[in-house]
């Protein structure tokens, strides 16, 4: 028996291994325990298990006790060994100046480059949180019915999901969601608006969303049921469980009782689907009409699919066109209404799918900020590099004395490494600990919402990065240095021990990528000062709109606006008692909302037109003073005006192809009794990303929707009351607004916004960029400046002798001041020579999504280089002064 | 002797800083090594205390418990008996040396000691 288990070995490389490590002397009955105790388990438990254990035997007997510390270690290059550090530190603690300067400049890179670099994870860790994210798909809709009549969505009819289930074998598991605006009871007659969420039964089987209580994959268990999210839960039970607690929720037509069954943990913010309170969608059946439950063009839900494990979503997209004709009839052509599918993960920063229910991130945005922060890195691994090939000057000797002595090109390399690691560890553990103390400051600063959890595997990762950093910045001081013959050295007091070249490029580039990023930051500073100063063509500073709600939860559209809109009139009355507020007007969109009621038709020669529509009361173009190109205003009480009377924007006027406007009708077939009565100038009633759109304004909106073929709009049309605030604090508004408000309507709760913040906010995206950018160009003018500085210092001290022979033969300070700054001054003319075409090119890619832009101009190129040369004059000038007025008696004597 | 701070005299402290005390695997592996006389290797040691105690250890905790052993001279250790088995290899064969029979013995004497002080009855729960 033994002998025949003799024959099987233990695998090669442990055994390997083991000789590797293990001290010679330990070796052999070391080696015998273990190939006894293999041989044992060969026998009870067969090889593999055997192996295992073989394995697991000599990864455990790596210990200190039994390891070769004299040889093998010591020898080993790439071990930092206690010589090496020693050495290190000794050098670095000699040259504080240059060390500081080092380890300054590295740790503000990487804190630039940690922060920039935890924005972008998080970015990409959007969805990623589900365990079968890999096999979720979210369906699309893309209806293109020819002449431009294109709609793509990311919200889907209902009828999909029993649709797909149907239909599609391929599919473990269909669900759909999407949110309403219902009010919640919350104590006695107080209702607060709340988004609550529908979502199919089976949603938790498909999103591994987790819960604190109830039951994980099936938290409903009767039709009445109620989520909650932890932060929710304590919102509106406090401490008390609310498990089996009840929540009133005023739904479409009745007011119902829900029980709550399940707590679900707060959804991270990196999540695509977001809730706070869901109800089952089984309630669709009697919440909403015939026309939402089996209409083909009525689009609401994101659609999620769950692909069986061994199906591919190729399959279904293949038959799916096949599937829909049979349902579709007759009214639609072939691959006029597709359907097709997009991963769950990418969602977030897709730009070519349009954003579901929940917004979505531009993703050039992330690269671009990831790509900055990479650059200043980058900078920062130069400013080491050059500075310690420059540093070489004074190690030439000791570098020769060395290999006289015999040192080996390994050894000195390793020594050098030693150096450059040391110092990116030290500055790893600087720049991480800021970055993530300064975590809090960034997120104010920048406006983002980064949020940092810490896991031990990321101090693996900032370690292998550090150790990443050291060896790439030392990597060219130290071949550079190691590779000079001796004999050169040795003679020449005066051998540089590096190829100046490479020194001139690097600075280039240094120079190169600040005023780029100087040069962006100027120009998206303009860019974003025009947008929030440009004239808009109406006024709203301290406009205030609060909307409205409809007393009445279900019937026509019109009806329930008409309610809203009589509230709107209650809630006037009782705030024009106060002389600060005025300019009051109702109307279903407020500026600084994108989105407004979009409508199409076909005209009278059969093609598609379309338009934008605001529903207004006669004092909307007065209150925001909008001017009158042609005709008149609506006119107060005027009841013909306030039936059938539009008036549109000079763009309409243009785009339905009206020479002669006034008294004139839309030119379609089906719209109702109505006539143009003026027409006003453009005003920018959307972002200034877009082109003014055609605009019809109206009193009464029945005769429009009878002749429109297709709808669409993100902003609510119900109606909001504008008023114009004229007091001096902000504050007293709120209150007068709280309290009219409780007065006139004392259970509903009050919403209000300001629109000039709403206005602003239309471009926070990218006053955000901007300010991302502009705190990564302070910290690369910071980093140039330590390398600059570093550099003059060098380049002073070598040329001490000059200094001082020029000075005894009669050069004033002034000349050699001149002298040494010219040093620099040609790599910094070309760094901002070079970076002109590439700041002109990356700019005008973002100025594109704007409608309305302001031009590159020569203007900030000047600034900026202007900026650059007085940043590197003032860092030059101390030193090459101080340079200048030592007694050349004294430098000619040194040595 | 009162109870509290155990010394142990016998080990040589200049050789050993933390000497003074042993560990309770160290004690029992001395005793192991002492109650197997001529036989005492690594795996045989091993097979012992997993008989007696119970405990689920491996092979390389006894392998650094003996070399501790060993550096503060409690154990003195020879490599003898190739045979076929086990490639071949030698085993290191462990045995007391008089400090570690006095550590033991101190051990021993100190906890019997102690031991004798606790009440001939005990209450239920104590």
């Amino acid at each position: 028996m033994k002998d025949q288990t003799n024959h099987i070995n233990p695998p090669k490389w442990a055994t390997r291994f083991l000789h590797w490590y293990c001290k010679p002397e330990l070796l052999e009955d070391l080696e015998g325990d273990l190939l006894e105790l293999f041989d044992r388990k060969v026998e009870t438990k067969g090889a593999k298990a055997a192996n295992r254990l073989f394995i697991w035997l000599v990864l455990r007997s790596f210990r200190w006790s039994a390891i070769n510390k004299n040889q093998k270690l010591k020898t080993h290059s790439l071990m930092l060994t206690g010589q090496n550090l020693k050495v290190a530190a000794r050098v670095l603690w000699r040259d504080k100046f240059n060390t500081t300067l080092n380890i300054l400049g590295l740790t503000i890179g990487i804190l630039c480059f940690v922060q920039m670099g935890l924005y972008v994870a998080q970015e990409l860790s959007f969805d990623q949180m589900h365990s079968k994210k890999d096999r979720i798909y979210r369906a699309y809709l893309y209806e293109d019915y020819g002449d431009g009549r294109i709609f793509f969505n990311s919200v889907t009819p209902m009828r999909f999901e029993p649709l797909f289930k149907k239909e599609f074998s391929e599919f473990e598991n269909v669900v759909q969601w999407f949110k309403r605006t219902y009010a919640v009871q919350a104590s006695g007659d107080n209702w607060i608006n709340e988004e609550v969420a529908l979502i199919s039964p089976e949603f938790f089987q498909v999103f591994d969303f987790e819960m604190e209580k109830g039951n994980a994959s099936n938290p409903f268990t009767g039709r009445y049921d109620l989520i909650l999210s932890e932060g929710y839960a304590e919102k509106y039970f406090g401490k008390e469980d609310p498990v089996g607690q009840t929540l009133t929720i005023n739904l479409e037509k009745e007011v119902v009782e829900f029980t709550v069954s399940a707590v679900m943990k707060d959804i991270s913010d990196n999540s695509s689907i977001q809730f706070d309170l869901a109800i089952s969608n089984e309630l669709n059946q009697t919440l909403f009409g015939e026309q939402a439950l089996k209409g083909w063009t009525s689009v609401s839900q994101e659609t999620y699919v769950l692909v069986n494990e061994n199906s591919r979503i190729e399959s279904v997209n293949a038959k799916s066109q096949d599937v829909l004709m049979t349902y579709l009839g007759e009214n639609f052509n072939r691959d006029e209404y597709t359907v097709g599918f997009q991963e769950l993960t990418d969602i977030h920063l897709n730009p070519e799918v349009p954003a579901g229910i929940e917004a979505v991130s531009n993703p050039t945005y992330v690269y671009v900020l990831g790509i900055i922060g990479f650059l200043v890195l980058l900078i920062a691994c130069v400013n080491y590099t050059t500075l310690s090939i420059g540093k070489s000057i004074k190690r030439a000797k000791e570098v020769g004395m060395r290999k006289i002595l015999g040192a080996g090109k390994q050894l000195l390399v390793s020594q050098y490494l030693t150096e450059s690691i040391v110092v990116a560890l030290i500055s790893m553990l600087l720049g991480t600990g800021l970055a993530i103390i300064g975590i809090p400051t960034f997120n104010q600063l920048t406006g983002v919402n980064l949020i940092y959890s810490f896991e031990w595997w990321h101090l693996g990762l900032f370690l292998g990065l550090g150790l990443l950093i050291g060896s790439l910045a030392g990597m060219y001081p130290a071949f550079v240095l190691t590779n000079t013959r001796i004999m050169s050295i040795m003679q020449s007091s005066n051998t540089t021990g590096g190829k100046h070249w490479v020194r001139k490029v690097m600075v280039t580039f240094q120079f190169l990528v600040t005023v780029l990023l100087i040069s962006s930051t100027l120009i998206m500073q303009k860019q974003i000062g025009f947008l929030q100063s440009k004239n808009l063509g109406y006024d709203y500073e301290a406009v205030v709109a609060v909307p409205l709600f409809a007393n009445i939860q279900s019937g026509r559209f019109t009806e329930r606006y008409a309610s809203a809109r009589d509230n709107a009139q209650l809630l006037q009355q009782n705030l024009q008692q106060h002389p600060e507020l005025s300019n009051f007007t109702a109307s279903s969109h407020a500026f600084g909302t994108n989105g407004w009621m979009h409508l199409a038709f076909e005209d009278v020669k059969g093609s598609f037109l379309w338009f934008r529509m605001v529903g207004v009361d006669a004092n909307f173009i007065d209150a925001f003073d909008l001017k009158l190109v042609e005709g008149r205003n609506f006119e107060k009480g005027n009841t013909a005006d306030e039936r059938q009377s539009i008036i549109l924007n000079e763009t309409a006027v243009k785009y339905f192809g009206l020479t002669n406007p006034l008294e004139e009708k839309l030119p379609g077939s089906d719209f109702g009794e109505h006539r143009i009565v003026g027409v006003v100038e453009d005003f920018h009633y959307s972002s200034l990303h877009e082109e003014i759109e055609p605009l019809v304004i109206t009193q009464n909106m029945s005769p429009i929707f009878a002749g429109i073929s297709d709808t669409d709009f993100q902003d609510s049309p119900f109606p909001k009351l504008l008023f114009k605030y004229s007091g001096s604090s902000l504050l007293a508004v709120q209150d007068i607004l709280e309290e009219e408000w409780s007065r006139t309507f004392p259970n509903r709760n009050l919403e209000y916004e300001f629109i000039d913040e709403n206005i602003a906010r239309q471009y926070e995206n990218e006053a955000r960029l901007n300010k991302l950018i502009g705190v990564a160009t302070l910290i690369s003018i910071l980093i140039a400046s330590i390398g600059l500085l570093g550099l003059t210092v060098l380049v002073v001290n070598s040329r001490e002798k000059e200094i001082g022979i020029r000075k005894v033969i009669g050069a004033s300070s002034a000349q050699i001041f001149g002298l040494l700054a010219r040093t620099f001054s040609w790599q910094l003319a070309l760094g901002v020579i070079l970076s002109i075409p590439l700041t002109i090119w990356l700019m005008q890619q973002w100025l594109e999504d704007f409608a309305y832009r302001v031009s590159i101009g020569g203007d900030m190129f000047v600034i900026s280089t202007a900026i650059s040369v007085v940043i590197a004059l003032l860092v030059i000038s101390y030193h090459s002064w101080k340079a200048t007025k030592v007694n050349p008696v004294k430098s000619l004597r040194s040595e | 002797m009162s109870s509290g701070h155990l010394r142990f005299s016998a080990v040589d402290k200049k050789n050993n800083m933390k000497g003074e005390t042993i560990g309770e695997l160290e004690e029992l592996v001395l005793l192991t090594v002492g109650a197997l006389l001529q036989e005492a290797y690594a795996v045989a040691i091993l097979d012992e205390l997993v008989e007696k105690t119970g405990r689920n250890m491996d092979v390389t905790a006894i392998h650094s418990v003996l070399r501790r052993l060993e550096k503060k001279g409690l154990v003195k250790s020879e490599m003898r008996g190739a045979t076929n088995e086990r490639g071949g290899r030698r085993k290191r064969f462990f045995d007391l040396t008089p400090a570690g029979r006095a550590v033991l013995d101190e051990t021993m004497s100190v906890r019997m000691e102690l031991y004798q002080k606790l009440p001939k009855l005990t209450f239920f729960g104590i």
